[in-house]
């Protein structure tokens, strides 16, 4: 235990997923039989069944599905990030295409649904970069 | 409809003491379960022939315990601990919740594979923080999670309420109401693990939060203990001590959560209304014979959320029943009256099937609904691995 947040330990099925995060992009997979997408990556198409799958850049666009704010620490690591917000993200390529991040550079008071998001990385360690999201400011 | 429809029955009940923290080890503690629900049916451990459970300790994040007799007690250690390991003519364990161990017993019964059988589980609160995700590392489906601090089912469930809410316009406050008047059944319960101790309605509002919006009063409290429920043929069961409580009909989903995220408003919304709809085609039932619900409430949004899949209120429109203290003890239709996990503990389940036969088989004191025969209890959230029952009263 170093007192980190848990590091993501890629897998066959996830690495297409992290090696783009590392180089600042956001990819999702997707099911190159019925071209849905699919998150978080999986062995077959959850739609189709295909095992045939690839990962694609996505706009790193979203809109708030709904959120959590924890003030009380869900692992050592999080101790000086409180209050951490934990955001559900509908993706804009498609209806339903939800994953997780943390909201970056935004207040508990002004979530609601649909607040239109935007991609952003951070890096946690020197190989490893986390996608998160922010409010888009005009 | 399911062919063995009131053919088996629950016919003893039985639960060991529930504390934050035994003394004794698991294994004794669901001994005294087993031995209890012998002795409410009548019988003793010499009659037993079938035993069954969901071992797992159900841990998030670190050490998951495995030894046998402190972390978990298996149906074969348990059959060894009563002396009972030679007779036993049918074993189960799956790895799913208890509640699916229990249709298995029935169905052993409704077979004829054994005579009795006892369903029990067994559940321990490990040293430190239930909910921390303690590893530097988080693989599988823990990746996507566990990274941002969403590895804890409160916070999972978190974002369900917090959809929900902001998609009808409720806040905490509608469901002060159920939080207290379940607090209030629960006094009523000599299992209750908060039993002594009521609640008002500013508790609720000030109570701590563990994932806003959920507070540490929408969540069941982790306990040291065992329920048993010990299942046979009606007619057997009809020369025992207690009246039985006759199994209609029940049901299983399998409306996967998604990979990565382990429930969703809408996923929990098509887990909930598949089981509904496969209980009442297995009971031949429907939402208006019930006469009172049992309700999982590992976390209180379940309970409004099967409120609207089994078909009791229009979408959006669970929380206001709850609001208006429709599901209170003298309301519509009464809910957990013996104050549910949020009151008794958490026993995954066994807390709703047992109150569910202690209504039906008119056991429960103050806290009875007068005549009630027909009583529908639902476990988990409603995806994969959740579970239906409709109990009636025999005669």
């Amino acid at each position: 235990m170093t007192g980190q947040r848990p590091l993501p330990l890629a897998d066959e099925t996830s690495a297409g997923f992290w090696d783009a995060a590392r180089h600042g992009r956001l990819a999702i997979q997707r099911c190159t039989a019925c071209w849905r997408w699919n998150h978080a990556p999986s062995l077959a198409c959850p739609a189709c069944g295909s095992f045939e799958l690839c990962f694609e850049q996505v706009s790193g666009k979203g809109r708030l599905h709904s959120w959590t704010v924890l003030t009380d620490v869900p692992a050592p690591g999080f101790r000086e990030r409180l209050p951490l917000i934990v955001g559900v993200v509908e993706l804009a390529e498609q209806q339903g295409l939800l994953m997780i991040a943390n909201l970056l550079d935004a207040e508990p008071a002004e979530l609601r649904l649909e607040l239109t998001l935007e991609v952003t990385f951070e890096q946690v360690t020197e190989d490893r970069t986390l996608p998160q999201f922010r409010p888009v400011r005009h | 409809m399911w062919e063995f429809s009131d053919k088996v029955a629950v016919a003893g009940v039985g639960y060991s003491t529930l504390t934050r923290h035994s003394e004794r080890p698991l294994a004794r503690l669901a001994v005294e379960a087993v031995d209890a629900a012998l002795s409410d049916a009548g019988l003793a451990r010499a009659d037993l022939d079938g035993i069954a459970t969901s071992p797992a300790m159900p841990r998030y994040g670190g050490a998951k315990g495995t030894v046998e007799g402190i972390d978990v007690v298996t149906p074969w250690h348990l059959s060894e601990l009563l002396g009972a390991q030679g007779q036993m003519l049918w074993t189960g364990s799956t790895n799913g919740m208890v509640t699916q161990a229990f249709i298995d017993a029935a169905m052993a019964i409704a077979s004829g594979v054994c005579r009795h059988a006892v369903v029990y589980r067994a559940l321990h609160v490990p040293a430190g923080r239930y909910a921390n995700f303690e590893s530097d590392f988080a693989a599988g489906a823990d990746q996507f999670t566990a990274p941002y601090g969403f590895s804890g089912p409160a916070s999972w469930a978190a974002t369900v309420l917090r959809r929900y809410f902001e998609l009808y316009g409720y806040g905490r406050e509608d469901l002060a109401r159920y939080i207290v008047d379940n607090r209030a059944n629960t006094q009523l319960n000599p299992n209750g693990y908060w039993r002594g101790k009521p609640i008002g309605r500013q508790d609720y509002l000030d109570a701590r939060m563990i994932a806003d919006p959920m507070s540490i009063l929408d969540c069941d409290i982790p306990v040291d203990g065992c329920a048993a429920l010990l299942l046979t043929s009606t007619e057997r069961a009809r020369d025992l001590r207690q009246k039985p409580a006759l199994l209609t009909g029940f049901a299983a989903g399998t409306h996967p959560a998604r990979f990565g995220l382990p429930m969703t408003l809408e996923d929990i919304r098509i887990g909930c209304e598949q089981v509904a709809e496969r209980l009442w085609n297995s009971s031949g039932l429907e939402p208006r014979d019930m006469e009172t619900a049992q309700i999982y409430d590992g976390f209180s949004p379940f309970v409004f959320l099967w409120l609207e899949g089994l078909g009791f209120s229009r979408k959006g429109d669970g929380l206001a029943f709850l609001r208006e203290g429709h599901g209170s003890l003298d309301g519509l239709l009464p809910i957990n009256t013996g104050g549910g996990a949020l009151g008794e503990g958490r026993l995954h389940g066994m807390t709703q099937l047992a109150e569910a036969v202690i209504q039906v088989s008119d056991r429960g004191g103050e806290r009875q609904v007068p005549g009630a025969s027909r009583a529908v209890a639902t476990i988990s959230n409603g995806l994969a691995k959740a579970t239906g029952f409709v109990f009636s009263r025999d005669g």
